[in-house]
């Protein structure tokens, strides 16, 4: 077995429209260690969910394709194994945990048949068993009166309490990675820590690896070793998580760290964006994707660059041509960032027929 | 071990019992699905005196027989011939002197057995059917959507008058096959549109998510859901067999005599109306009022298994 549980290469999957191919994920290259926890961030549609659904192998096909790579789990490539055996994949060595826990139980059946459900499948134990099993998953999970509570339905529970159940079917046959989609986006703030403390914890004691897809740089910060930044369904940087916060080499990593609002600085300062919106899937511009929101770019840019190490850290890999961290880059960035606003305030400054009626 | 300052805060357990009596909301027993089911079903008042008609149609046609007395359907009293309802005979005879209630309780059974049985198949047949279409979509639909198509555009009495003359030996059990291989076709379209909706849902995806095969899929995980409108249809369907059957009867396609039905009942007594009214009003009565009744408890339960209800 290699280095990695888990190895995603140059993975395509694309989905079939009228208007032509939307590509989703588009050359997404990453891996998993044993026991590592991987985050992966990115704004919406960026293709992060799809990564998710594409190692499950659960892309609906069609619309969907994997048009290219492989997804290698301990050796074996997820894309090249038969239904049957892909189904014992599924569930037994990797499970998978839903942004909303609303909608991911099924209403009609008690939440300990549920969670038994995998390990009648994977395991093959008796009902009996499995349902004993299950109670005690749901107290490792922190629901309180387990036993009684096993026989209840989805809608008797609240959100973190459902996203509680959904942990522990993902872990029901102690699979060997969680593939968490926006495990928290859907609940209360509150509970939000709860449960992100509660899947580290889980995962510490199985020695689960964890992929963590969110959107949210804060719960990366605290949950992860290591982050994978996605844009445009390519992976643009990856580094070790402090190695990430620390030093970002990546203009959209850059951008999206200082989009942070912060509670330490002054209240007056104007939020930061990053201008404009993810390129069109449809036609992906040539070269890099990022290119035509980026305040570094050269061109150089109209071709892709390669996602390769950072100098001196063979752990920290970037996709972009430019050096974020040289002076002269830095000042080119921000003439640019500022004739970009400028030129921004002079369309929101200039006068249109109503405001001139309104103020003569 | 009381520290003087420290306040004891675990409360002990005669003050939990305690607590408990004072907060009655936190300790009531949680309803079960069923029970939800069941509140909500009884609510309705049309549809609770359908389901007692119902329950005393079935004493009445299972049990009246032996409780009565009237349990010789086909014996001939001459004496007694065409006799008005009166005590001894409450629906009273023919015009060769059989006695119409225990026909009529003898008929009920099998029109019952018929409309039950024969819904059963129909909606077995049919949930096979509309779950393998909705399920896996595509051609699979195209397929037996469309031969859903074909039984539904085919004149399904004419059909059925053809088939029994030619296949049916008068026997309940072709008649039930008959109507059987013609009403799935309602249920099945019901079932693929529900299981169109249905495997769209994320518990379906999450239910892949952890290894499970299609078929455990369709059936534990999406058919539940379904349940609803397929009990509802069920029931509906039941009235509607009854009615077929009696039609079938009616005209001669359905049970062959001696084997009583209402349906057979009411062409029997056709030819006698003017002379012996009560020998259509009796059964004509009993199919109307079964049938209404499972049509009310058809709805009821339309409401009480409403998919968006909530614990009230």
């Amino acid at each position: 077995m290699g280095e990695y549980l888990l190895e995603v290469q140059n993975l395509k999957t694309y989905f079939k429209v009228r208007a032509g191919k939307v590509r989703a994920v588009d050359g997404a290259s990453f891996a998993v260690k044993a026991g590592e926890r991987l985050g992966v961030v990115g704004e919406s549609g960026c293709g992060k969910s799809v990564t998710a659904l594409s190692i499950m192998r659960l892309v609906a096909q069609p619309p969907g394709e994997y048009a290219g790579g492989s997804i290698l789990f301990e050796d074996q490539d997820l894309l090249e194994l038969p239904e049957s055996a892909m189904r014992k994949i599924r569930g037994g060595h990797i499970g998978m945990i839903f942004q909303d826990p609303m909608t991911c139980l099924n209403p009609t059946m008690a939440v300990g048949k549920q969670i038994a459900e995998g390990l009648r499948i994977h395991l093959k134990l008796g009902s009996d068993q499995a349902l004993k099993r299950a109670v005690s998953l749901l107290e490792q999970v922190g629901i309180p009166d387990a036993a009684t509570r096993a026989s209840a339905y989805p809608h008797q529970f609240s959100g973190g309490m459902r996203q509680r159940v959904m942990i522990a079917i993902a872990l029901a046959c102690n699979p060997k990675l969680l593939i968490a989609d926006e495990p928290t986006t859907a609940l209360d703030v509150t509970v939000q820590a709860q449960i992100l403390e509660l899947i580290s914890g889980v995962c510490n004691e199985f020695g689960t690896a964890v992929i963590l897809i969110t959107h949210d740089l804060g719960v990366v910060a605290g949950m992860t070793d290591r982050v994978v930044v996605m844009y445009a369904g390519k992976v643009v940087e990856t580094a070790p998580t402090d190695e990430l916060f620390a030093n970002p080499r990546h203009p959209y990593t850059l951008g999206l760290l200082s989009s942070v609002p912060r509670l330490d600085e002054q209240r007056t300062r104007e939020l930061r964006t990053i201008e404009g919106a993810p390129p069109d899937l449809l036609q992906p511009p040539p070269g890099c994707p990022f290119m035509p929101r980026c305040t570094f770019a050269r061109a150089i840019c109209r071709t892709m660059p390669p996602l390769d190490p950072v100098a001196g850290n063979a752990a920290h890999l970037k996709a972009c041509w430019v050096d974020v961290t040289d002076p002269k880059e830095q000042a080119y960035a921000d003439r640019r960032r500022k004739a970009r606003l400028e030129a921004m305030q002079a369309v929101i400054n200039t006068p249109t027929d109503a405001t001139v009626q309104q103020t003569s | 071990m009381d520290v003087p300052g420290q306040i004891n805060i675990t409360p002990s357990e005669e003050e939990i019992e305690e607590l408990l009596e004072l907060t009655p909301a936190l300790v009531q027993k949680r309803r079960s699905q069923v029970r939800i089911i069941f509140d909500r079903f009884i609510r309705n008042r049309a549809a609770l005196v359908g389901a007692a008609y119902l329950i005393l149609l079935f004493f009445f046609c299972f049990l009246g027989p032996t409780i009565s007395g009237h349990n010789q359907p086909d014996v001939i009293h001459p004496a007694d011939a065409s006799q008005a309802p009166i005590l001894k005979y409450p629906f009273g005879t023919d015009d060769v002197g059989r006695d119409q209630f225990a026909r009529a309780m003898a008929g009920g059974q099998v029109s019952l057995l018929v409309g039950l049985t024969s819904m059963l198949a129909a909606i077995i047949f049919g949930i096979g059917i509309g779950s393998l279409a909705g399920y896996y979509g595509g051609i699979v639909d195209n397929l037996l959507m469309r031969l859903t198509d074909v039984v539904l555009a085919v004149p399904l009495y004419l059909l059925l008058f053809v088939l029994s003359a030619t296949f049916s030996d008068g026997s309940p059990r072709s008649v039930i096959f008959l109507i059987a291989i013609f009403g799935w076709t309602y249920a099945a379209r019901l079932v693929r549109g529900e299981y169109l909706a249905l495997k769209e849902r994320e518990y379906v995806l999450a239910a892949r998510t952890i290894g499970a095969r299609n078929f455990r899929i369709m059936f534990r995980h999406m058919l539940p859901n379904a349940a609803g409108p397929i009990i509802v249809n069920a029931t509906l369907l039941v009235g509607a067999n009854i009615i077929l059957e009696s039609v079938l009867s009616y005209f001669g396609f359905g049970l062959h005599p001696p084997t009583s039905s209402w349906g057979n009942m009411i062409s029997d007594g056709q030819a006698l109306y003017e002379l012996a009214p009560w020998l259509v009003f009796a059964p004509g009565l009993l199919i109307f009022v079964t049938v209404l009744s499972f049509n009310l408890v058809g709805d009821g339960l339309r409401d009480a298994l409403d998919p968006y209800m909530t614990e009230r």
